[in-house]
């Protein structure tokens, strides 16, 4: 790596983690809203410094998420609500300052497992892919969209129908095998199909604005003055086991389908609270109710790469906003990055370590304007944030059309919203539904029509039965937790 | 009717929509085995048979009436179509000053100097940023044949 990728890479850490801080202490603004907030303004970047950015901003997001949570018993991010209980009750007993120092240092030892963890993970689940045929990309698709079943959370069906939406919104455009124009109703605009990020866009940025427009009674926010304090070396000794707890769980959920820094917080929580030497602390201002799940959702945020650098496949929302970016980039995350970009992994490398770095640095530097920033009104903020999509989105590929798509995907999301339909199926249909159909199609043409070519072929074997196991395994889940489920009015 | 049946009815309406369209894709001497129409057909039926289970699943649920703030949102996408409408005729900067204003007044801002100050001053930022900075070439409307 050259000191010129260097000078693209640290600014490009430091500019993400800033506005992922920025974007996280927003209460209602998600890292995944964050992310698809920059995503447009990385198309003109080169492509390292734009994958760097974003990962950053995911860094950033899950740190920021805490200030608010802290400050003002709101968190930032969904992954942040554990840190509230403790985090809270520090700063009503006057120690706001130690506990973001706690938050901060947490997050950057969780933001290095993670790293350490994508290092070692991510690459030798690649090499497997340089053996991939037609077959086995389709099959690596499938078993992409059998995740839906466990993203799925509360509604199996539900999920199921939003990702066969998904697959439909991808059919949109020539067709990969004949050049036929499917579903394009005569716009030139539509023949290359509908990109994923203005799917991405509308869904998670336009429909989560239009649902906020949608609040009445926004609650005005008093800003606060804190300081933040590192901690000193016998809090760093006490707080070290629930980091590493947090961290240990952190590294397993953020490669899971569906995990994520919210799951992975909660239970790091619980479990640092089971196997703590003061128990009674936690609810009341406890240093290890902060460590445990900010080290946790500082270490998804890294993790969350393992399955998209090797395989291709998001397990978040945050996760598919960054493929998302690849894409955008003419990058196909998945097995043949490592070799036809190693370039741009070893910068991605490289720059989530310096994100972690940066956000020591740049959370201490930006707890002021976040501050204020939390207490602007939310009329303007909403403003803002509505200017920055239809400037982002035009500055895409300069077209008016598109900004009109992606709100109607606005619309789309804020629909799935009212309906509780989560939102990642259809994104991971519509990402993954080109690849399914053209290597599908391609395969069956280099074998004569024999679907026993899916069998025949070990890799493709190897997914699909994986595939099969994970669709069995969430569904029986499913049944078997909505079986348990107690029925209201049941004797207890 | 309760959002599961809702959005089951919904599901089934585009299931069959979509159909429709997709046996009307024309044959072509290129085609494979599958063809083009062979997994839109596909993905139609199994959204169908998914739409209709969820609608049979649901339909006898009761569920309490959830506000949907339509009018709300429709007003937001309305600034958005206008914004949209105005954007090759008003140029970047003058629209989106318009939009910001637009948009924190219809959610809840007073109209003053300060909100009039904070709207130019916005879209001047984001001109700097996208515009100057990024060298986007944003629509600069009739302003580009007045100077």
């Amino acid at each position: 790596m050259s000191a010129a990728d260097l000078l693209l890479i640290v600014p490009a850490a430091f500019g993400g983690v800033a506005w992922g801080i920025l974007g996280g202490a927003l209460p209602g603004i998600s890292p995944s809203i964050t992310m698809a907030l920059l995503l447009p303004l990385t198309y003109g970047m080169n492509p390292t410094a734009a994958i760097v950015m974003l990962a950053a901003t995911y860094v950033g997001a899950e740190y920021g998420g805490s200030i608010p949570a802290i400050l003002i018993r709101t968190p930032g991010t969904n992954a942040a609500a554990a840190t509230v209980v403790d985090g809270y009750a520090m700063k009503e007993q006057g120690r706001a300052g130690e506990a973001l120092g706690i938050s901060l240092y947490s997050g950057f030892v969780g933001g290095l497992f993670g790293l350490a963890v994508v290092l070692l993970l991510a690459q030798p689940l690649s090499t497997v892919a340089l053996a991939f045929t037609p077959q086995a990309y389709f099959a690596l698709g499938v078993l992409g969209l059998s995740i839906i079943t466990s993203v799925a959370r509360e509604s199996l069906l539900k999920g199921l129908m939003a990702g066969v939406l998904g697959l439909m919104i991808a059919t949109v455009g020539t067709d990969p095998v004949t050049g036929l124009n499917r579903f394009t109703f005569g716009s030139p605009e539509l023949l290359s199909g509908i990109p994923p990020i203005l799917v991405m866009v509308g869904l998670f940025a336009v429909g989560e604005l239009l649902a906020e427009s949608g609040e009445v009674g926004w609650r005005q926010v008093k800003p606060e003055r804190a300081r933040i304090r590192l901690p000193g070396p016998a809090l760093w000794r006490r707080i070290a086991l629930p980091q590493a707890i947090g961290s240990t769980i952190g590294a397993f959920e953020g490669m899971m389908p569906g995990g994520g820094g919210a799951v992975s917080s909660f239970l790091a929580y619980n479990e640092a609270r089971r196997w703590s030497r003061r128990k009674d602390e936690f609810g009341r201002g406890s240093p290890e109710g902060i460590a445990a799940p900010e080290a946790a959702n500082n270490t998804v945020a890294c993790t969350a790469l393992v399955p998209i650098l090797s395989l291709g496949i998001p397990s978040s929302n945050s996760s598919a906003v960054l493929l998302g970016g690849f894409l955008l980039h003419g990058l196909i995350p998945g097995p043949m990055l490592f070799v036809s970009h190693s370039n741009v992994v070893d910068g991605l490398f490289v720059g989530l370590f310096a994100a972690n770095i940066a956000m020591v640095i740049v959370g201490y530097v930006m707890l002021g304007p976040c501050i204020w920033l939390v207490s602007r009104p939310r009329p303007y903020l909403m403003a803002f944030i509505y200017a920055l999509v239809v400037s982002g989105v035009y500055a895409i590929e300069t077209s008016l059309f598109h900004v009109g798509v992606a709100l109607v995907f606005g619309v789309v999301g804020y629909g799935l919203r009212y309906f509780e339909v989560p939102l990642l199926p259809m994104v991971l249909g519509v990402v993954l539904g080109f690849m399914v159909e053209s290597n599908y199609r391609r395969a069956l043409v280099l074998s004569g029509g024999d679907h026993m070519t899916f069998l025949q072929d070990p890799v493709s074997a190897g997914f699909l039965i994986a595939a099969t196991l994970f669709l069995l395994g969430s569904t029986a889940h499913h049944v078997f937790r909505g079986r348990r489920r107690p029925q209201v009015g049941a004797p207890a | 009717m309760n959002r599961d049946l809702a959005f089951g009815v919904a599901g089934a309406v585009i299931a069959v929509g979509y159909y429709g369209l997709a046996v009307r894709i024309p044959a072509s001497a290129l085609a494979d085995a599958v063809g083009p129409q062979g997994l839109p057909i596909a993905y139609a039926s199994v959204l169908l048979l998914l739409s209709v289970i969820l609608t049979a699943r649901s339909v006898r649920r009761s569920e309490s009436p959830r506000p949907v703030h339509a009018a709300r949102v429709a007003g937001m996408l309305a600034i958005g179509a206008v914004y949209l409408a105005l954007v090759p005729w008003l140029g970047y900067t003058a629209t989106l000053a318009a939009l910001i204003l637009a948009v924190t007044w219809y959610l809840g801002g007073i109209v003053n100097r300060t909100i009039v100050v904070v709207a130019v001053s916005g879209a001047l930022v984001f001109w700097l940023l996208f515009v100057r900075l990024l060298g986007i070439p944003h629509p600069a409307g009739v302003w580009a044949r007045l100077f």
